[in-house]
């Protein structure tokens, strides 16, 4: 099978094969049975929802966890990767999704370090070969300077230039794009095409379809754990790798609730603060939910934090049906009527170390009914809430006495949007409220804030993913550099919306 | 609504296996921690040509051999039930105070001044107000690192040490100079110490009562301290600020964003840590020797933090701790009576016991939070890749 | 007060720098490596007793001629630093190899290391359990060439030092070299500062960090030893004044830079030195010599607190690291 001296681009042998790979953890299958080609020269895309299990597999590349059934063939030959240094000895390096760089290291340090010269350190030689390095493939960056002074775009720039220097030929990218602006992320493909013209292999990983149609030579989509298909940008559409990855032509359509629209909740004027709210206007009306579409990082955050109280304005007013609550503190905030999901659930929603109904009152243990004036906790009546709650949210849990930690991502949700919807919110603030769940679990979060809506609550939904904007908005504005960008009627095209959240800088052009 | 308590019901055998599991593994954990301590201790026993079953033996019968000697442990145990309910208290709410040292040092000035001026309280009130002045002495040095904590972000670890030195310092400017003794007989040659203190300021003896003898000094500071540690489990298992304490202990980022204030709660706990650490040192000038003097007992404050980890920061377990503790001290006379062995053989014992504790706490803790994971696993659906990879990492881990 | 006081009280300072800077630097191996020490007076007690008898056995044992004199406290001062190389073993086992918190092992350390000082000053020194046989030879002294002899008997200050103290300062220059010039102290630092990324290197974080542990025992021994074998001349319990705690404080207003730590050190000695020959200065007449040893800490606190300067510790230092939380 495997042809010695293959030269050709096309038709040549394999780099690598991963051959029926499976890789299990506990309860899931991150991997089943996949099956995989890189080839010399080709960048690779490798596209799914968050956990389809595209990490999970280049990590199962890169020795980071050894594999439950298959095997690895690179060069043809079968590889036993059993660490990230086994790894680079085959030449194969990655670049992970969070960088691991050391801040107050300069570039070369951190490139050279662990594969040093000699047992003392010449600066100015190593300092020029990675300036070699550098310029060979065309990356714009100082070996002096320091990591913690480095744009995050030239941060990754030290992440290759790490595995380059070790003399990797296959390059591994986990989501190298999530953090980056666009002009960096610009950058980024010319360096890549670069990388490729002189001949190595490069896995992508993404979900962003459009930057898989420009980059990609082939693209490999998986959903749940499987290859669902292999195909080029040139035979395919966004259109259809979105149904390849979704695996139906819309994830689920929900029926939305035909409410009158009512009075404003939450008017926000001239929203700033810390850079990354430059000047925020929105206004959510009951009964209606007003979805917030950005590619992160373009101040989602700031923007949840600072309606719940967590972070100061700088400027501007946040008024709920009328009232100043700008600036307030989160329990006054909480009072006034608002509810909160937070974009993460380990960090701002539970406290893990806490049973299921120590969490269900965090908030409201203070509330009269649940504690008493002289500061004793109302334990019964906690307890019976929990159950109650428990229940009518199907959080599936052995009992409310265990740890929050011992729920899955998806009861863990569940038990937060309980907790927030119990109180009979004015408004709900949900931050990337499906984020890691599976398929049910999103289906049962949307039905619980279409509900809001029906009970003429006011919602406001910041969400990275398209599908989730459009199945629940009745309104979309789009949210870029820390301001609102754009208003979109719930139909739009997402490449309109694309614009807005892309700066709008051709909106006029489009409107 | 018979259909809503009928979940936790049927789960109900489940959960009380969880539970015990928790609490077997720690017992087993700190029998094991003992087991090691004894039997290293054995060796160490043999190299001195003495039988370890004898010198053990010796130990015991000097701890419950009798009443009295009964009582001398639990006098000795109860500076270290109040100085490891400050580490606790503390502890549950993510903050280390390492700086009870400190705050019973200072303490024990604020004591020591009260009961030599206060003495115009009429009846049992001397002895109150001491206690009292002792308290807001410790909370008054606890308040520095809480307050600077919270308003500056200083790490309470390096500002109690830091604390520690200056308490240190400050009570030998105590000692030296405003509280310097004026009494002292002619011709006696005496440490530098404070006048001795009233008899209204000094803490009543009750082992007396019991057939203990009086110089065992077995007071009701250890009722005192009993009380405490009812107390602080209340505190902390059924109020608010407990379970306001140990939110921002376990979560700080999910405490803040359910309303509850971070510093608020830091400075409270720092606080009731300081009113604790307080009543560290007046078993020993209250109720042992009647002034403060420069020859003080140190490190009462460092035995606590070893003290609250023996009873896993559990108010109760701690008074047991402190039970333990104080039989292997009070092992030192057992030894130096009835062995070849050196007394200090028992701190050695007490040292082994309390490295190995710490660390099969800390095996049995991941392993204990592997198993969860991995239910949780079970039950949970595909969605969990990232419990999965820490479910990973720990197997990782642990081989 | 007059000049020759303050020579003096300078030479004094030199032996609490000596003291200071030789436990700092070990503190700074160990925390540049991500382990947080606070078990640094214990290390350097442990340094002391052991120093101690390591002195007495070698006078005792060598053959005439050698006996009770420079050999003896040499040989002191290399087991002091060796056995506490050794207890900082437990330190590294402790936090690197079961992830026990930092600063719990470092608390035991210093407990464990009292009573252990005890026990071995008993086992050692017939049943004498707080201090040793008095009275010791000393290393031969050292006049520094051209400071010693500055007129006005500010010659002094630099007069009669023992060698250790010449040692300790010019340590700066190895230290410094070690972690900033070689592959070893880059690795090193690394593991302080993200683990993580040193292991996806192939960096071996855990044997760095016992490299680094138990360095900072050595350095910290070796201390101890010199306080008792070499300046006091005999073991005594407490006589490291709670050094070890200065020392920390020092590294951390060093910013965990073994030049700055020169400094901190040294000025932290001269705060020791000032109650006990300038006490009738200007200023600090008015101040009992209590407060005075208060400086250090007080210093600290102000510094630590941000209200001058900002200190910036080892990124990891103190994290248990390989997922894990700290406690």
């Amino acid at each position: 099978m495997t042809e010695d001296g293959g030269a050709g681009r096309t038709g040549a042998p394999p780099l690598v094969v991963l051959e029926h790979i499976t890789k299990r953890f506990p309860g899931v299958v991150a991997n089943d049975d996949v099956s995989l080609e890189l080839r010399p020269g080709e960048i690779h895309a490798l596209i799914g929802e968050n956990g389809a299990g595209k990490s999970t597999l280049m990590r199962v590349l890169y020795g980071m966890y050894p594999a439950d059934g298959g095997r690895i063939l690179v060069r043809g030959q079968e590889a036993k990767i059993a660490s990230p240094r086994a790894a680079i000895a085959l030449g194969i390096g990655m670049v992970h999704q969070h960088f691991v760089l050391v801040d107050p290291f300069t570039v070369t340090e951190n490139v050279i370090l662990g594969d040093e010269d000699g047992a003392i350190l010449d600066r100015s030689e190593a300092e020029r070969k990675v300036r070699e390095l550098a310029d060979t493939y065309g990356f714009q960056i100082d070996p002096r300077a320091t990591v913690e002074d480095l744009s995050v775009g030239e941060e990754q720039r030290v992440e290759i230039l790490k595995a380059l220097y070790r003399g990797i030929d296959i390059l591994i990218l986990d989501e190298p794009t999530a953090v980056l602006t666009p002009s960096e992320a610009n950058d980024l493909f010319g360096n890549l095409r670069e990388l490729k013209a002189s001949g190595k292999s490069i896995v992508f990983i993404s979900h962003k379809l459009d930057e898989v149609l420009e980059i990609a030579d082939r693209i490999t989509v998986l959903r749940r754990g499987a290859v669902v298909g292999e195909t080029k940008p040139a035979e395919t559409s966004k259109a259809t790798l979105a149904e390849m990855m979704v695996g139906r032509p819309v994830l689920f359509r929900l029926e939305k609730p035909q409410v009158e629209v009512g009075e404003p909740v939450l008017s926000v004027r001239g929203l700033r603060g810390e850079g990354k709210l430059n000047g925020i206007d929105l206004e959510v009306r009951g009964g209606e939910i007003l979805g917030v579409a950005g590619v992160e990082g373009n101040g989602q955050r700031e923007l949840a934090e600072a309606l719940i109280g967590l972070r100061q304005p700088e400027g501007g007013t946040i008024e709920l049906e009328g009232t100043d609550i700008g600036g307030r503190s989160v329990e006054d905030i909480r009072n006034a009527g608002v509810a909160y999901i937070p974009e993460d659930r380990h960090e701002q929603g539970l406290v893990l170390d806490m049973t299921l109904w120590e969490n269900v009152v965090l908030g409201r243990h203070d509330d009269a009914e649940f504690s008493g004036s002289g500061g004793v906790l109302f334990i019964k009546k906690i307890k019976e809430l929990a159950s109650r709650l428990v229940k009518l949210f199907d959080v599936r849990t052995r009992s409310i006495d265990v740890y929050a930690s011992t729920l899955s991502g998806g009861n863990q949700q569940k038990l937060i949007l309980a907790r927030e919807l119990e109180t009979d919110p004015r408004l709900l603030v949900a931050a990337q409220p499906t984020r890691g769940l599976d398929v049910g679990a999103i289906e049962f979060v949307w039905r619980q804030i279409l509900e809001q809506k029906g009970e003429g609550r006011a919602v406001l939904l910041i969400s990275a993913e398209l599908d989730e904007i459009y199945a629940l908005s009745d309104r979309i504005v789009t949210l870029y550099e820390g301001r609102i960008t754009g208003e979109f009627p719930p139909d739009a095209a997402p490449e309109e919306l694309g614009v807005g959240m892309l700066g709008g800088v051709r909106e006029e052009a489009v409107g | 609504m018979a259909t809503v308590t009928a979940a936790p019901e049927q789960a109900a055998p489940r959960i009380r296996s969880d539970r015990l599991e928790r609490i077997a593994g720690q017992a087993l954990a700190l029998l094991a921690s003992l087991l090691i301590a004894l039997l290293l201790g054995a060796v160490l026993i043999v190299a001195y040509g003495e039988s370890p079953a004898q010198v053990y033996g010796a130990i015991w019968e000097f701890s419950f051999g009798s009443v009295s000697n009964f009582g001398y442990v639990l006098a000795i145990a109860t500076p270290l039930i109040f100085s490891a309910l400050a580490v606790a208290v503390c502890f549950k709410g993510g903050l280390f105070n390492i700086g009870v040292e400190g705050q019973y040092l200072v303490a024990m000035v604020a004591a020591a001044w009260a009961a030599l001026n206060l003495d115009f309280l009429p009846g049992g009130l001397h002895v109150v107000g001491v206690l009292v002045v002792a308290s807001l002495g410790g909370m008054i040095w606890a308040a520095v690192p809480g307050v600077l904590k919270v308003k500056t972000g200083a790490h309470e670890v390096v500002t109690t040490i830091m604390m520690n030195g200056i308490a240190v310092s400050f009570l030998a400017w105590a000692v030296n100079f405003p509280l310097k003794a004026q009494e002292i007989p002619a011709g006696q040659n005496v440490d530098l110490r404070t006048d001795v203190f009233p008899d209204s300021a000094l803490v009543g003896d009750i082992g007396t009562t019991f057939g203990v003898s009086r110089g065992a000094h077995l007071s009701w500071l250890l009722l005192l301290a009993i009380a405490a540690s009812i107390v602080v489990w209340f505190l902390l298992r059924r109020t608010r600020l407990g379970y306001e304490a140990r939110a921002v202990g376990s979560s700080p980022g999910s405490a803040r964003a359910g309303g509850i204030s971070i510093g608020g709660t830091q400075i409270k706990l720092f606080l009731i840590s300081g009113a604790l650490a307080g009543l560290v040192g007046m078993q020993q000038i209250l109720a042992d020797r009647g002034y403060l003097g420069l020859n003080y007992v140190a490190v009462l404050g460092f035995t606590g933090i070893a003290v609250a980890f023996l009873g896993q920061n559990n108010p109760i377990g701690i008074i047991f701790a402190a039970i333990l503790w104080a039989v292997l001290s009070r092992g030192e006379v057992a030894l130096q009576i009835e062995t070849e062995v050196p007394r200090e053989f028992v701190i050695i014992l007490q040292g082994i016991l309390i490295l190995s504790v710490v660390i099969t706490y800390q095996i049995a803790k991941r392993r204990l939070a592997a198993r969860q994971l991995q239910r949780a696993g079970a039950v949970g659906s595909l969605e969990d890749s990232a419990a999965a990879e820490d479910i990973e990492g720990l197997a990782k881990e642990d081989r | 007060m007059s000049l020759v006081d303050v020579a003096v009280a300078v030479q004094i300072s030199l032996t609490y720098f000596t003291i200071i800077y030789l436990t700092g630097l070990g503190g700074l191996y160990s925390e540049r490596s991500g382990i947080v020490n606070i078990g640094l007076e214990g290390l350097m007690i442990i340094g002391t007793v052991t120093g101690a008898a390591g002195a007495r056995f070698f006078a005792d044992a060598a053959p005439d001629g050698l006996g009770w004199g420079a050999w003896s406290v040499a040989i002191g001062l290399l087991f002091g630093a060796f056995c506490g190389a050794l207890f900082a073993l437990v330190h590294a086992a402790a936090t690197v190899t079961f992830r026990v918190d930092h600063i719990v092992s470092g608390v035991v350390i210093n407990l464990v290391a009292i009573g252990l000082a005890r026990f071995l000053s008993a086992t050692f020194f017939d049943g004498q359990a707080t201090q040793s046989n008095p009275g010791g030879p000393h290393l031969p002294i050292l006049n520094v060439p051209l400071l010693s002899d500055l007129p006005a008997q500010v010659g002094r200050a630099f007069s009669g030092l023992s060698p250790v103290v010449v040692f300790a300062a010019l340590l700066v220059f190895p230290v410094w070299y070690s972690l900033y010039r070689t592959r070893w102290g880059l690795r090193l630092r690394s593991c302080g500062e993200n683990p993580e990324a040193a292991r996806s290197l192939g960096v071996r974080v855990s044997a760095y960090r016992y490299e680094g542990v138990m360095l900072s025992g050595a350095l910290a021994g070796l201390s101890g030893a010199f306080l008792a074998v070499e300046e006091i001349g005999n073991w005594r319990e407490g006589q490291t004044l709670g050094l070890g705690f200065i020392s920390l404080a020092a590294l951390i207003l060093s910013n965990w830079n073994p030049v700055r730590l020169l400094f901190f050190a040294w000025l932290f000695g001269f705060a020791k030195a000032i109650p006990l020959r300038l006490d009738d200065a200007p200023l600090i007449n008015l101040l009992p010599p209590q407060f005075i040893n208060m400086i250090p800490y007080v210093v600290t606190i102000v510094a630590i607190a941000g209200f001058v300067g900002k200190v910036r510790p080892p990124a990891a230092a103190g994290r248990a690291y390989e997922g894990g939380s700290a406690i």
